[in-house]
């Protein structure tokens, strides 16, 4: 659905960084590798590194069934 | 923080500290067995789901000439000048 | 009053590293515990909603809403506290926690760029809540600090020179070491070897084969000497959440001291 907005192992906040995370790894015209926005982007254990890359947003497929 | 005498005599002394854990219980523990005139200090803590105890209880031994409740508050001064200590280390520091 | 020194290898505002000697096992265990559940912050208890057509219910809008950091200032508040805020976001548009208006401007949400549901047409969220000052120890929301650990200092001595012969092994290790064989490392990651510096395991990728080519090497745990790792969720400062952390301890004595003299 939305995002997690902590990491469910540490507890660090990761939905700060997903917006931009899914922009320059997926919507940019040429995708960065996805290391090394999170590296960038400081989510450096990898508890949380993976709450963004396996994360998908699931909010345009369920709105027609509100 | 309440305190409940289990046991008390002139160089022993079984207390229990209500309300804490082992956070502080074993900083206290650890202050009591560096402080002169104790010869022994521990602490008993048991899990809720035990369903008995739950509160932990400390039990302390010293000298002769030691009373124990004068070394337990000796015990938490010491824990004082601990944390007074390191909180200055640590604002120097920064 | 004790004596402590204090050596910082990394910091900044939300994490730091740093080396804390004498310091006895029992009195570290005690900050770093006091560090997660005794450090109160501010995060949201109750949501009144006043609308909510979004694709999502209201006790998961609830929980999102308790897990966004709300700055707590040390010092300003009371346990139990609390501060109302409030959210009113119309659709199409993703409602941010950004977007919470607090009614204390000291009490501010850390990150302002947590998603907390998107919006379609015509969906609208209106609500209130109330956020309370209250300890890790009663919830995991009201943790200030994430990832919060410590580790011995360690010591590298050069045993002698590794055979001519031995397999090209990796020596892995991770933390922090005080340098102690300048005279047999090379400098790796900008550390210029130096006796007594220290030396975060990082600089060498963590392996010791990088820093002392060619040596047997020996690790050892240097006693009374732990090194830090703290990181905060941005409700407060590190620096903030360990001087805190210290003084509920403190105050846990005084209060002790005082309960035996009456």
């Amino acid at each position: 659905m939305m995002v997690p907005v902590r990491c469910f192992t540490c507890g660090n906040v990761v939905g700060e960084h997903w917006e931009e995370f899914k922009h320059r790894t997926r919507e940019a015209e040429d995708p960065e590798d996805p290391a090394e926005v999170l590296d960038e982007l400081g989510v450096e254990r990898h508890c949380c590194r993976r709450m963004l890359v396996s994360h998908k947003d699931l909010v345009d497929i369920v709105a027609p069934y509100q | 923080m309440e305190l409940r005498v289990i046991d008390k005599e002139e160089t022993e002394l079984a207390i229990e500290i209500a309300g804490e854990d082992h956070t502080f219980m074993n900083v206290l523990k650890g202050a009591l067995l560096e402080t002169e005139g104790v010869t022994a200090a521990t602490y008993d803590v048991n899990p809720e789901q035990s369903g008995g105890q739950t509160e932990p209880v400390l039990t302390i031994k010293t000298e002769t000439d030691v009373d124990a409740l004068d070394a337990l508050e000796d015990g938490a001064d010491r824990v004082i000048e601990k944390t007074e200590g390191l909180q200055d280390a640590y604002e120097a520091a920064v | 009053m004790e004596d402590y020194e204090v050596q910082f290898v990394d910091r900044s505002e939300r994490s730091a590293r740093f080396v804390v000697r004498p310091i006895t096992p029992a009195f570290a265990n005690g900050i770093r515990r006091a560090m997660i559940a005794d450090v109160p912050t501010f995060s949201i208890d109750t949501v009144r909603f006043i609308e909510n057509s979004s694709v999502m219910f209201d006790e998961q809008i609830g929980l999102r809403l308790g897990l966004v950091p709300l700055t707590t200032p040390p010092g300003e508040f009371e346990r139990g506290d609390e501060v109302t805020l409030s959210l009113d976001v119309e659709g199409p548009e993703t409602a941010y926690s950004g977007d919470l208006v607090s009614s204390d401007e000291l009490v501010q949400p850390a990150d302002e760029n947590i998603p907390i549901i998107d919006l379609k047409e015509e969906q609208r969220l209106e609500l209130e809540a109330d956020a309370v000052l209250d300890v890790g120890k009663e919830h995991a929301k009201h943790q200030g600090g994430v990832a919060v650990s410590y580790r011995h200092l360690q010591a590298v001595e050069v045993v002698g020179d590794a055979g001519e012969f031995d397999d090209e092994e990796p020596e892995i290790l991770r933390g922090v070491i005080e340098e102690q064989a300048a005279d047999a490392a090379v400098e790796t990651g900008g550390y210029e070897p130096e006796n007594g510096q220290l030396v975060p395991t990082e600089a060498f990728e963590h392996d010791l084969t990088n820093r002392y080519p060619g040596k047997d090497v020996e690790v050892t745990d240097i006693d009374g000497a732990f090194v830090f790792d703290v990181e905060t969720d941005g409700s407060f400062s590190v620096d903030e959440l360990v001087v805190e952390a210290i003084g509920t301890i403190e105050d846990r004595a005084t209060e002790l001291k005082e309960s035996i003299q009456l």
